[in-house]
């Protein structure tokens, strides 16, 4: 734990140990999402799900590494992953982003998607609203999380019809925003 | 919503979602069935929030409007004052 860290944002007026278990939840979002995707990815297609693929293969590397920032903001502030996967991936902040019944059923397959990319877009606004001046650094990584939820949700909204995301597909290397959590 | 039943605070109070018993939240006087939903699993909600509550002051800092639990939710009544 960085306990200097932890201490300012708990004077700042944070309840911490309620920021960690959101960021556990959130963590846990985002690894099980990754494991989910890879299904939803397999899965997508044909002539209708091909062109899906590729943006939902962003997506699901997008989520992972959104794991990998939020361990070491949750471990600084005091907090811990559970020790069990199984334990894990039950208190996750979403709904596992299942593979509906019908595995060719690639609307059902986008709405999936969208969903979760909703879920994580409330989520880390909630974190943002939480921290904005009060926790720098978690607002910092939340933001940057945000900022790529709210393009993976644009993507696949764009493909329901819901219209223009106004982007292009990813350029270049993956989290244009996470990936200064990374280095 | 005309015509919804009468629930006061403590009947809300004791739908807190937890031991298996049923999760109701209130906001701006109507009460919400939340008992199936995923993030109100065990009566929680985003680590914060707790069924069995009167959650209107809440609402407005929060990342969805009231329509979600219209739509997700279920109405069962409207919350009688005080």
């Amino acid at each position: 734990m960085a306990k200097v860290a932890r201490e300012v944002v708990e004077r700042a007026g944070v309840d911490v140990d309620q920021l960690v278990e959101l960021l556990v939840k959130n963590a846990s979002a985002e690894l099980t999402t990754f494991y989910y995707y890879t299904i939803l990815r397999v899965n997508l297609i044909g002539l209708d799900g091909e062109g899906i693929k590729e943006i939902a293969e962003t997506a699901r590397i997008e989520d992972r590494n959104h794991f990998e920032a939020l361990v070491p903001r949750i471990y600084e502030l005091g907090g811990e992953l559970p020790a069990g996967m199984k334990e894990f991936h039950d208190i996750s902040a979403c709904p596992p982003a299942s593979l509906p019944a019908d595995p060719t059923d690639v609307k059902g397959m986008l709405t999936v998607l969208v969903e979760a990319e909703r879920c994580a877009v409330r989520g880390y606004t909630q974190i943002c609203h939480m921290t904005a001046g009060k926790d720098h650094r978690t607002y910092d990584l939340a933001l940057a999380i945000l900022n790529e939820e709210i393009e993976h949700e644009s993507w696949f909204s764009e493909f329901l019809g819901e219209g223009p995301s106004g982007h292009f597909l990813r350029r270049g290397e993956t989290s244009p925003f996470v990936g200064k959590f990374m280095k | 919503m005309p015509d919804l039943p009468r629930i006061d605070r403590n009947e809300l109070a004791g739908r807190d979602g937890r031991e298996g018993r049923p999760a109701w939240v209130a906001v701006d006087g109507i009460v919400y069935d939340v008992t199936d939903l995923f993030l109100w699993e065990g009566g929680r909600h985003w680590a914060m929030h707790d069924a069995g509550c009167d959650l209107s002051g809440d609402i407005s800092r929060a990342p969805h409007g009231a329509d979600l639990l219209r739509e997700r939710g279920r109405v069962v009544g409207r919350l009688s004052e005080p």
